[in-house]
């Protein structure tokens, strides 16, 4: 598992001595596994919080530690670079520590995710700004980075892209990574940050949420796939237990499964569902018992004993 | 940090910016080079016109990458690699063309000294352009490196700068550039070929510490 980064009285100022502070006595800690959005107005120095993050300035005074394997992308990704888009991806995915080969099979993997495997071997300097935006997205989600900071990554790209990039921050969380985010649409995984942070007077508050995820708090999910279909390796990894309901049990059929998911991963747990190829059906999603622990990776046959009918019946309508 | 300076060497060699200083370094041997001169004279000629060159091109090296696409290299391998990575392959493309110029001089002058009377052997001539060349080289990388970004962002203040410090590299007395250089002139007047083996220590010396500061210096001052 990775380790916290830890920020300790940071500040950063520009420039040298008299200069104004744009951080100052910023304290905060950001647990893998977890998703953190930043707000704040123009200029409160949220793009300077992020860089630091990043480790791409130094702080003045006070310091960082725990920086795992890291990735960022800009707001507006410059396209003045002599490579196609599939050669800086293949650099790029070098840098971040691949091989050549795996970085080039990532990348026709991430410009497709993102809807533009079409311009792979198109010069960069011909790309307009959204499909650059997108070669930003990919050179940062190639590698699959523990700490992924998204300065306004949004910005530019067309509306699949845009959901595409939502469903990598909750796969990348999923997969135990941390995520910092910074958008101006309010609506942006609405609901899905660990922690929300305002930055403003140079300084950091919390608006809601812990940066260390909730453990009390799970839910049971009822799903039905292809009869003996595996379920995605995502999914194996965010339920805490995966059954089959017992032949005595009163379940839909063959393919049902039942899984025991976190509260604060279950809307993660339902897109990573829905969107699988083939696509599963979600039976129904209940509360989990509170008072009951389920320890993490619990095999199956320790699973919570919940009941089924506890849940709402859902049918695959997912706020996206 | 062989990922970063295969990148950093493409992205040099494709932006086609190296093409200038290139030309420059040719037309100087061009004018200043002729064929059946005394070798050394002409050796050091070529050594003292790759500083210039060594700075041009570290200029370009570190200014090459658009801001943001040096935040996203930076994020995956740290700004101070990064920035090393640039200088190291100025300073290759410098050294390169430093060997280049040193056998293409060697061939094509006279193996004698100045006055064309003692014959001076070739090889170890060839060998002492090659330390006169890479000493250059190693001081051009040391002024280029001080004197762009980080530690000099504004084009007008670090394009003066660099051509004063490279002039002031060359003429200054007790800079390792400028005593490898008047190693071979003299050299040349004896008929004696020296070993430049000090100057190239210190120019690399310098060039260490400057490129240190340099790196350690690209997270705080952007």
């Amino acid at each position: 598992m990775n380790r916290e980064l830890l920020l300790e009285g940071v500040g950063r100022r520009y420039g040298l001595g008299g200069a104004p502070w744009v951080l100052r006595g910023v304290d905060l800690t950001l647990a893998p596994g977890t998703l953190t959005r930043i707000e704040g107005a123009n200029g409160t120095g949220k793009s300077t919080l992020l860089r630091l993050l990043a480790g791409i300035d130094a702080p003045t005074e006070g310091r960082i530690t725990g920086r795992p394997r890291t990735a960022y992308v800009p707001e507006r990704f410059p396209a003045a670079l002599p490579f196609t888009a599939a050669g800086y991806l293949i650099h790029l995915g070098s840098v971040h520590g691949l091989s050549r080969g795996e970085a080039a099979r990532a990348a026709v993997e991430w410009l497709e995710r993102l809807g533009a495997a079409e311009y792979a071997r198109t010069p960069m300097s011909e790309l307009s700004k959204g499909s650059s935006q997108k070669v930003a997205v990919a050179q940062a989600l190639l590698a699959e980075p523990e700490l992924l900071v998204l300065d306004e990554a949004w910005t530019g790209l067309d509306t699949a892209a845009r959901t595409e990039l939502e469903r990598a921050v909750l796969e990348r969380r999923a997969a135990g990574g941390t995520v910092v985010f910074v958008d101006h649409d309010p609506r942006r995984l609405a609901g899905a940050p660990d922690v929300t942070y305002v930055v403003a007077g140079g300084n950091v508050r919390t608006v809601t949420g812990s940066s260390v995820p909730r453990e009390e708090a799970y839910v049971v999910v009822e799903v039905q796939g292809a009869p003996g279909a595996e379920p995605p390796v995502e999914v194996t990894r965010l339920a805490v237990s995966v059954e089959e309901p017992g032949p005595g049990r009163p379940g839909p059929g063959p393919g049902s499964l039942r899984l025991t998911v976190p509260a604060t991963h279950s809307d993660t747990l339902l897109r990573t569902l829905l969107t699988a190829h083939p696509p599963w059906h979600v039976v129904s999603v209940g509360e989990g018992p509170p008072a009951t622990r389920v320890p993490p990776r619990a095999p199956a046959a320790a699973a919570v004993d919940a009941d089924a009918d506890a849940g709402a019946d859902v049918d695959a309508e997912v706020r996206s | 940090m062989i990922a970063l300076l295969r990148y950093q060497a493409a992205l040099l060699a494709r932006s086609q910016r190296w093409l200038p200083p290139v030309i420059l370094y040719a037309a100087v041997l061009g004018i200043g080079v002729q064929t059946g001169q005394p070798v050394l004279d002409s050796l050091g000629y070529a050594a003292a016109a790759v500083l210039p060159v060594a700075a041009w091109l570290v200029r370009i090296c570190a200014t090459n990458e658009p801001p943001a696409a040096r935040s996203c290299v930076g994020a995956a391998a740290g700004p101070a690699r990064a920035h090393l990575a640039c200088l190291l392959v100025a300073f290759g493309t410098a050294a390169l063309l430093g060997v280049v110029a040193t056998v293409v001089v060697t061939v094509v002058s006279d193996p004698a000294s100045t006055d064309h009377r003692t014959p001076v052997p070739v090889v170890p001539a060839g060998g002492a352009g090659l330390l006169a060349a890479l000493a250059c080289a190693l001081l051009g990388t040391a002024v280029g490196a001080l004197t762009t970004r980080p530690l000099l962002r504004s084009t007008g203040r670090a394009v003066p700068a660099m051509l004063l410090a490279a002039v002031l590299a060359l003429v200054v007395t007790g800079s390792p550039a400028r005593v490898a250089v008047s190693d071979l002139v003299t050299g040349s007047q004896a008929g004696v070929v020296p070993a430049p083996v000090l100057p190239l220590f210190l120019a690399g010396a310098v060039a260490a510490a400057a490129v240190a500061v340099a790196c350690a210096l690209t997270t705080r001052r952007g």
